[in-house]
């Protein structure tokens, strides 16, 4: 059984109003690229009517349809008769994804090597010689320790240690 | 004209020689491109503002507050525009957004108006269409090119505000121009898959391996992208496609810059192609391509 | 009956405006028609058939074509503007811009012999460009009055001083190269009666419609060129026939809500879709029996008397099945075949469709020229630039001496502005008879 949470819908709807124009009409599954590989296993349209309803536990817990299977092609955006803005509400819930810690992996890697080092790649020490070798500048990088301080101000910190599984 | 250079992540530091060509080919059009110490990842559109958008905010704010707003900031990369473009949007759009990014900043002394101009590298490339002609010493003859556009080159057109989301024109124009053959094919306006390598690598890799399918079928005999994660994509995958599936493509990609460059009449070798996993060699002799 | 020494202007020849001026006429009251296009009918002419009836559409409107055109109290200026509007309510000064055949109306018989010879091949406008007309030409087959045209703009005569062959192929000798447009000054008009119709959204907004491949698929038509397909005196003869190879098509989807009920073309209901989509898909199954029909809709607005009964008809009789669910894109295959990609609300999944050819339902828009009728009446438009009005005035413009009905206000059926035409006319004939 769903729980109607209408705290989390309020939520989604003040992060952005326009989940509430939503007709489910069905252009975005119809357009989706992924809906179409997975036989509609993943479904923008299905997502976006668990928010209106308030199903945070589909959502978030159980993931059903599993929100990190977005392309971030943003082509739902663009097809909506409406002009909900999908992706922004799809953004939102998986930042709450990521505070439950129920996220791929993938995304603790990449989001620990900003944290570590302010950028998503850091520089090995054969690519810092390939780009000497290709007559390329040395790059100046962010201050790390600025970067953790803006991490620290928004959750990211927190959520992100957290995640160290 | 003078732009700051945004290189981001994955070119600088995994894809060296496309930063190559694309600094020769702005260095022939005499477009100066300014290196910033400083930048931090803009963050990935499709990693960090997945997991926290106000970390995503904050950090392209600082980035973008690190400019000095010459012609505005220009990217390799078109998530990085996307990034930058998006982060702009957010802080215009809405006061409290901005206040609250502003807020952010001030524990590191700085602070972002939203005022930095933000254009992907084709962007400009196209704007000086007449400049790229001019430089055009070896016409790219027999070259018939799958253009992939790459969704965040276009869309969310809200703020992207560059070409039509689904009709797009500008990369067609830049290819013609150069003589090389704009071939369409089914799905070229469709997501590599790219993004999704993080979440689900089997569906990321049937969306490459359909697109790729497309295109082998168009008769083109080259891609060209221009965004790094749609190169990796293009460029990493056909090896493990071939694997599994028991295909055979073989089929260069070239990044844009990489394109013009070798119109402008640089060698391969400068612009190190070797790094490249399909070599386009076979295809410059198939073609007749005199290099 | 006592006869009125005021008259009433209507505005627009299509059924609505024939029915305003058909029932103003009868209560003794002298009406101008003016009409834009060179013959009346409007919209309900290029129509097979209509709705909940299924009736031929020229059968039914032609006997009223014919009566408008006879009725001793109804002056009809056909290809003719409105060009200026003075005074108030009770005694509206009009002028009225009468523009030049160039073929005389008391000579020509429409026997047609001037276009058989005329050479040069013109867009059909009335055929949605689907086939070709000469530039002397009836707007047509049934128009009323049954009187040519030069369309001066093509006729070679006008635009290279060479031709004039149907000059020669005249036997009543009507063609007059010489004609000048006229003014005519309307004096004493007590009210007007505005029934300019629509437009749809492919006429001036074709960017509605790109997603469709409609323009770059041979095989995506819109609704009215697909009721032009069906018409027995269209260009295909009657016999429905798809663009890419001549071949009956024997699966066809409708889509509906083009560019309507949408917050990037046109927010409002286009109200008629839903029920005209079923009609053609009727009248293609009676075409052919092994038809499939798939409407493809948000949901089904059918509100009117009899329509939901409609609706169930087409799918237990005529092979229709109704799919809920908006369609993103169109791509085709080799063969041109349109292939649909759909969500089935029923088990969730992601289904393709291949079809022989896809119907677009169009969206109706206010039409050409309304801002500038508008401020030449001196009446407001509202936000979607259609004529304002009052839900419980649904007749009266904005200002006083000047009536409104049909799709000039809002989307709206035949028997709706049939409807409010006789309204309109009730409350044109008070200000006139002081009422």
């Amino acid at each position: 059984m769903s729980v109607v949470n209408y705290e989390f819908r309020n939520e989604v709807l003040k992060h952005n109003a326009s989940l509430s124009y939503c007709y489910q009409c069905s252009t975005c599954s119809g357009g989706c690229p992924v809906a179409l590989l997975t036989e509609g296993k993943y479904n923008p349209r299905k997502i976006i009517e668990e928010a209106i309803l308030g199903l945070r536990d589909k959502l978030v817990e159980s993931q059903d349809p599993n929100p990190w299977l977005c392309s971030t092609c943003q082509k739902c955006v663009e097809l909506c008769p409406q002009k909900v803005e999908l992706t922004e509400i799809f953004t939102l819930i998986k930042n709450l994804c990521f505070e439950e810690q129920k996220f791929p992996e993938a995304f603790y890697a990449q989001g620990k090597a900003v944290y570590d080092s302010g950028v998503a790649i850091p520089y090995s020490n054969s690519i810092v010689a390939r780009r000497k070798k290709l007559g390329l500048p040395e790059i100046k990088t962010a201050s790390v320790e600025e970067i953790n301080i803006l991490m620290g101000e928004t959750n990211f910190k927190k959520n992100i240690l957290r995640g160290n599984k | 004209m003078t732009y700051d250079l945004f290189l981001g992540c994955v070119i600088p530091a995994r894809l060296p020689y496309l930063e190559v060509s694309s600094r020769k080919v702005f260095e022939k059009l005499g477009i100066e491109l300014k290196d910033v110490d400083g930048f931090s990842c803009c963050p990935d559109p499709t990693g960090i503002e997945l997991i926290d958008h106000d970390t995503w905010l904050a950090l392209g704010a600082r980035n973008l507050s690190l400019c000095n707003n010459n012609g505005g900031v220009i990217s390799f990369c078109s998530g990085c525009v996307e990034t930058l473009k998006g982060v702009n949007y957010f802080i215009n759009r809405d006061t409290d957004v901005k206040q609250k990014v502003n807020n952010y900043l001030k524990k590191i002394g700085k602070t972002y108006e939203g005022k930095t101009e933000v254009k992907h590298f084709a962007q400009v490339l196209y704007e000086n269409l007449e400049k790229v002609k001019e430089n055009v010493e070896k016409p790219l003859e027999g070259f018939k090119v799958a253009i992939h556009y790459g969704c965040h080159y276009l869309r969310p057109s809200e703020f992207i505000k560059w070409d039509d989301p689904f009709e797009p024109v500008t990369l067609d124009e830049i290819v013609k121009t150069l003589e090389a053959e704009s071939v369409g094919y089914e799905l070229k306006m469709e997501c590599c898959g790219n993004p999704l390598d993080k979440s689900d690598k089997e569906i990321s890799l049937q969306m490459i391996d359909n697109k790729l399918k497309a295109i082998h079928e168009s008769g083109a005999n080259c891609v060209v992208v221009v965004c790094p994660a749609c190169y990796q994509q293009f460029e990493f995958n056909q090896r493990e496609l071939n694997k599994r599936n028991n295909s055979e493509y073989n089929m260069p990609i070239f990044y844009l810059s990489e394109l013009i460059a070798l119109s402008f009449g640089f060698k391969p070798e400068e612009l190190g192609f070797n790094f490249h996993r399909v070599k386009p060699t076979e295809l410059f002799e198939s073609i007749g391509f005199d290099v | 009956m006592e006869k009125s020494s005021k008259s009433a202007l209507v505005i627009g020849g299509g059924i609505a405006g024939i029915q305003a001026a058909l029932d103003l006429a009868d209560m003794g009251i002298h009406v101008d028609m003016v009409e834009k296009k060179p013959s009346i009918g409007g919209r309900m002419a290029q129509l097979d058939k209509t709705f909940p009836t299924n009736d031929c559409s020229i059968c039914i409107l032609a006997p009223k074509l014919s009566e408008c055109y006879r009725h001793p109290n109804i002056t009809l200026h056909a290809y003719s503007e409105v060009q200026k509007v003075e005074g108030t309510a009770g005694n509206f000064t009009v002028e009225i811009l009468k523009r030049a055949r160039y073929v005389k109306e008391s000579e020509c018989i429409n026997c047609g012999l001037c276009a058989e010879k005329c050479p040069m091949r013109v867009e059909d406008e009335f055929d949605r460009e689907l086939r070709k007309r000469r530039a002397i030409y009836m707007y047509y087959l049934q128009g009323v009055p049954a009187i040519m045209t030069i369309d001066k703009e093509k006729c070679l005569w006008f635009t290279k001083n060479a031709c004039r062959i149907c000059e020669k192929a005249c036997e009543k000798e009507a063609i007059d190269f010489d004609q000048q447009d006229q003014t005519i000054t309307l004096n004493n008009v007590g009210s007007i009666v505005v029934a300019t119709g629509y437009n749809l959204i492919e006429d001036f907004e074709k960017e509605a419609l790109n997603i469709y491949g409609y323009g770059k698929f041979r095989n995506v038509v819109t609704a009215l060129e697909f009721e032009r397909m069906e018409c027995a005196s269209g260009p295909q003869g009657g016999h429905i026939k798809r663009f890419s190879d001549g071949v009956t098509p024997k699966k066809i989807a409708f889509l509906q809500c083009i560019g309507s009920r949408s917050d990037r073309y046109k927010k409002y209901c286009s109200s008629i879709c839903c029920m005209y989509t079923t009609k053609e898909a009727m009248i293609a199954y009676e075409h052919d029996n092994s038809l499939e029909s798939y409407v493809f809709y948000i949901d089904m607005r059918a509100g009117g008397k009899g329509f939901q009964s409609f609706l169930r008809r087409g799918a237990s009789d005529y092979n229709i099945d109704y799919i809920k669910s908006k369609i993103a894109q169109i791509d085709i295959d080799k063969d041109e075949n349109p292939i649909i990609v759909y969500e089935d609300y029923d088990d969730g999944k992601i289904k393709q469709l291949k079809v022989d050819l896809v119907v677009l339902a169009t969206c109706i828009i206010p039409p050409e020229g309304i801002e500038d009728m508008a401020k030449l009446l001196g009446i407001e438009l509202n936000d979607y630039n259609f004529i304002k009005t009052t839900p419980f005035i649904p007749v009266e413009t904005s200002k006083n001496g000047i009536f409104t009905c049909g799709c000039v206000h809002e989307p709206m059926d035949i028997p709706r502005s049939v409807t409010e035409a006789s309204g309109a006319a009730a409350r044109a004939a008070e200000v006139i008879r002081g009422g």
